[in-house]
């Protein structure tokens, strides 16, 4: 008995120095050769596509002899630095939008850089390194570094161009097409398109389509009329009490929204469109839709999938999808009365405003929990370097902030990064308030898309008027206020 | 001697144990339980010289140092600190207990000492109290665990309901007790408190609603299936069961598309010359809210199905001859047989799917989720208190006010269930059916 008393003591300790062994903070552990080990959390498209280990294959090749190697955090790409990085549970190095890295910049929990001092300082614009930028007791610090910018894009397939485009549609003769350049030809088209859809319940021939809940992928209609999320303070940090979803002429640009929604279906007031997009470009429901960069690969496989029920091999089917699928940005022009109808042959330069639409910059960011600091840094300067950015881009599709990545790929890449350069992109505001604009904005911007649904339906429309919009939209900067200050 | 006249003669034994636990009994020559109460005594003592003290006081501060990880400052973390000082009390309750229980041994052996009698051993004590409170020890394990995985929850869920913690005030920044500021916010501030009664009304409907279709949805069922003129009981009685095993929220998601814009249900529609019907958009409404209660009737008929055939097959069928016989119709059969025994049986069952659904998240985060309705204030008009509460505390971080509606609810869910079951014959009329 005293015997058996014995083994399970025995084993109960041995069972509890395991358990022991277990516990304690990974990120401490070093190897017996003082290896440094980094914690890296990239995106998931990333992983899925497999440019995280080719990065990580690429430094620890390159850093084998400085004892620095780079791991998979193997954590959910969202996780929330701030509640796991004091506990020493969070990544290293993490990877993330603009917004969402100087959330934490602001509690510090990610740490200034002297980034002036990486390799790919002078290749980046300025604009790029603003969205990383915080005023902290009147001192700028800059807490992460860019790696690519994000905007709405308009996806497209080229065997669905019209055939006279050439003739009929591009008026500058510059080679691209006017439903492309500006935005009162994009509805002209669309409404041709409509027009002349002869199928059985009229679905299955439409032009631009949107989901336009969606405050990011449709924020031109606000942005290009004045309209700005946060203002300013005399120090030029961001001012979350001045609200500016209706400044300038956003219901003018809201206006737009509304005549627009009129050629979409009812897809455009909730996520639908957002879902079925792939699908229905493919096939050919849709002849553009509206999408950021890294859904490239989703298009392709949808259009590849296509091809491949019409009998042609899986490669042959993705090489066809990828020389058809076409990515541009958004018309460069909106009409500054907000009237989609015009026939842009008779307006003038005044009769239009400049396209902003919303945007974000992605980049790295280190924790202020690491304890490899200066590995850190390395890291970042490795996954910055124009090597690893010209692979990111060539696997990932992204648009590089880096001017000479830009500049070597040259179209759409380079063009996004004009965009970029020249103000074109409004981007998310990196403070922690901006979580408070997203629900009031998406609520209204889809109420307005099912107004045209309701006139057609014999109802009575909620934003007949400008000035129904106008009262409206100042709801929303009230909300947005409320759900900031009201709490506090 | 009485024990009045015993235990005012306190000996110096148990002086000894009243200052330093344990000494007493080693006087008693009880070295084992002296050693263990002494060790109990000074492992206390030094927790609270290492961090108890320090713990308890924090827990009235709520820290002092701002930490800054930039300059490497670690500051205090007001939540741990709540938290740590928190089970610093409840050691020290604790440590009561087993202080009182020293006393107590040791008065008890010093009348068994003074009346001549010989202390059992350890091992003889371990036996008796084996024997004699076998109940504490068999439940010491659960109700351990029931007040750490309960208890301090839920109490520490009560505490940050007076504080600020929430907002803009998140580690690092220092949280502060604010007394009843979050209730005085919730309750008067117009905006909240519109909202929050609205939301109110709207949950006590859908709670009622959801309960009463649910549960004669699936006793009518079982009925249905229980008839002797239907065929392939098992095989009917296997659909609902599909139902209630695909998990919650792909049922959810699944009806969230079948009702959307893109949906089969408006494909339908429109493809039989209709126009689309916005089911859950932010014009929905009563819509919306019928939809909810019929897909939440989907996920929980099931459920119900299945415990009222259950019960059913219990039922003592003579009865239903002998009404028969009596000349009730089976409407009076159902009313006054069935429906009583079933309702006598389900209803802690009844009480319990009311509170599930009054604090039925999934419903609405799932199908209508991220919309605000004009007239409220971080909701929509489908809401129920629960979702309000997600908004509040997780979408926008006002931890402090989450707290404090969850209070509330637990308030108004707590009495209802209370007063509902001292007022049923299920309590009252224990042995009825027995």
């Amino acid at each position: 008995m005293s015997r058996c008393k014995r083994l399970t003591a025995l084993f109960l300790t041995a069972a509890l120095a395991v358990g022991m062994t277990g516990c304690g903070n990974g990120a401490k552990e070093t190897s017996g050769d003082e290896v440094i080990t980094l914690r890296i959390l990239e995106n998931d498209t990333a992983k899925l596509e497999g440019y995280l280990d080719e990065l990580l294959n690429a430094f620890n090749e390159a850093y084998r002899d400085k004892g620095i190697q780079a791991v998979d955090a193997n954590m959910d790409e969202y996780s929330d630095l701030a509640a796991n990085g004091p506990y020493g549970y969070g990544p290293d190095v993490i990877y993330q939008a603009n917004d969402k890295l100087m959330t934490y910049a602001e509690d510090h929990h990610i740490l200034p850089l002297d980034i002036e001092k990486l390799d790919c300082y002078a290749y980046t614009p300025e604009e790029a390194w603003e969205a990383f930028k915080i005023n902290i007791d009147g001192e700028v610090y800059c807490c992460g570094i860019p790696v690519n910018i994000q905007e709405p894009m308009l996806f497209y397939r080229e065997d669905m161009m019209p055939e006279d485009w050439q003739t009929q549609w591009d008026e500058n003769q510059n080679g691209v097409a006017d439903f492309f350049e500006n935005w009162n030809d994009l509805y002209a088209y669309s409404k041709i398109l409509r027009d002349t859809d002869t199928s059985a319940n009229r679905d299955s021939q439409y032009g631009f389509m949107s989901s336009f809940n969606n405050l990011y992928l449709n924020g031109e209609f606000l942005f290009s009329y004045g309209a700005y999320v946060f203002g300013k303070n005399e120090d030029g940090t961001l001012n979350s009490a001045d609200i500016g979803m209706s400044k300038g002429e956003a219901a003018t640009g809201l206006l737009g929204l509304r005549q627009m929604a009129a050629l979409m279906n009812e897809g455009c007031i909730d996520d639908t469109i957002t879902l079925n997009r792939y699908e229905k470009l493919a096939d050919g429901s849709y002849f553009c839709a509206v999408s950021t960069p890294d859904t490239y690969s989703l298009f392709i496989s949808k259009l590849a999938l296509k091809y491949e029920e019409s009998g042609i091999s899986a490669e042959d089917a993705e090489a066809k999808a990828r020389e058809n699928l076409r990515m541009t940005e958004l018309p460069s022009r909106m009409p500054a009365d907000g009237d989609l109808s015009k026939d842009s042959a008779k307006m003038s330069e005044q009769d239009w405003v400049e396209t902003v639409v919303m945007g974000g910059v992605n980049g790295y960011g280190i924790s202020s929990y690491t304890e490899h600091r200066d590995a850190c840094i390395e890291f970042v300067n490795f996954a910055t370097s124009y090597e690893m950015i010209q692979k990111r881009m060539d696997m990932l599709g992204i648009a590089p902030t880096r001017s000479d990545v830009a500049e070597s790929s040259g179209g759409v890449t380079d063009m996004i990064f004009n965009s970029l350069a020249a103000g074109r992109i409004y981007l998310m505001p990196s403070i922690k308030a901006v979580d408070q604009i997203w629900v009031p904005a998406q609520t209204l911007l889809g109420d307005i898309a099912k107004d045209p649904f309701r006139e057609a339906k014999g109802e009575t429309p909620k934003y007949a008027s400008k000035q129904d919009i106008e009262k409206a939209i100042q709801k929303v900067d009230q909300d947005i206020y409320n759900a900031i200050y009201t709490l506090k | 001697m009485n024990r009045k006249t015993e235990g005012s003669q306190t000996s110096f034994p148990v002086k000894a144990s009243m200052v330093i636990m344990g000494t007493g009994q080693l006087l008693q020559r009880q070295w084992v339980k002296g050693i263990l109460y002494l060790a109990c005594f000074v492992s206390y003592i030094v927790y609270l010289v290492v961090a108890g003290a320090e713990d308890m006081v924090g827990f009235f501060t709520l820290g002092t140092v701002k930490g800054n990880a930039w300059l490497g400052i670690e500051g205090d973390d007001s939540i741990m600190m709540l938290l740590r000082g928190l089970l610093a009390f409840v050691i020290t309750v604790f440590f009561i207990g087993i202080h009182k229980s020293n006393i107590n041994d040791v008065k008890r052996c010093d009348i068994k000492l003074r009346q001549g009698g010989t202390l059992p051993t350890f091992g003889k004590a371990c036996s008796i109290f084996c024997d004699k409170k076998f109940y504490i020890i068999a439940l010491a394990v659960p109700v351990t665990g029931v007040l750490i995985f309960n208890v301090l929850p839920i109490v520490f869920m009560i505490l940050i309901a007076f504080t600020n913690y929430g907002g803009d005030i998140v580690p690092p920044e220092l949280v502060d007790w604010v007394g009843l500021d979050n209730f005085a916010k919730v309750l008067a501030l117009s905006e909240i408190k519109d909202t929050f009664f609205k939301i109110l009304g709207w949950n006590l409907i859908w709670a009622f609603a959801a309960t009463l279709i649910n549960y004669f949805g699936g006793l009518g069922l079982a009925l249905l299936l229980n008839k002797k003129c239907v065929r392939g009981k098992a095989f009917w009685r296997a659909f609902p069961i599909l139902a209630y095993a695909v998990p919650g929220f792909i049922t959810l998601l699944g009806f969230k598309f079948m009702f959307s814009y893109g949906g089969p249900i408006n494909y339908y529609i429109t493809a039989n010359g209709g126009s689309a019907v916005g089911f859950l958009d932010i014009d929905a409404g009563l819509k919306a809210k019928v939809i909810g209660i019929l897909v939440n009737a989907w996920i929980s008929i099931p459920t119900s199905m299945l415990l009222a055939t259950g019960i059913l097959s219990n039922m003592n069928t003579e009865l239903y001859d002998a009404a028969s016989i009596d000349g009730a119709s089976k409407w009076k059969q159902f009313v006054k047989i069935t429906l009583p025994f079933v309702v006598f049986s389900t209803t802690p069952v009844l009480i319990t799917s009311f509170v599930n659904n009054f604090n039925n998240f999934g419903i609405f985060y799932f199908l209508r989720g991220g919309l605000y309705n004009e007239g409220y204030f971080l909701a929509s008009d489908t809401d129920l208190l629960i979702n309000w509460l997600y908004n509040l505390s997780i979408d926008n971080n006002y931890y402090g006010i989450g707290a404090a509606i969850s209070l509330i609810i637990f308030v108004i869910t707590s009495a209802f269930s209370l007063l509902t079951y001292v007022r049923s014959n299920a309590y009252k009329k224990e042995d009825t059916y027995r």
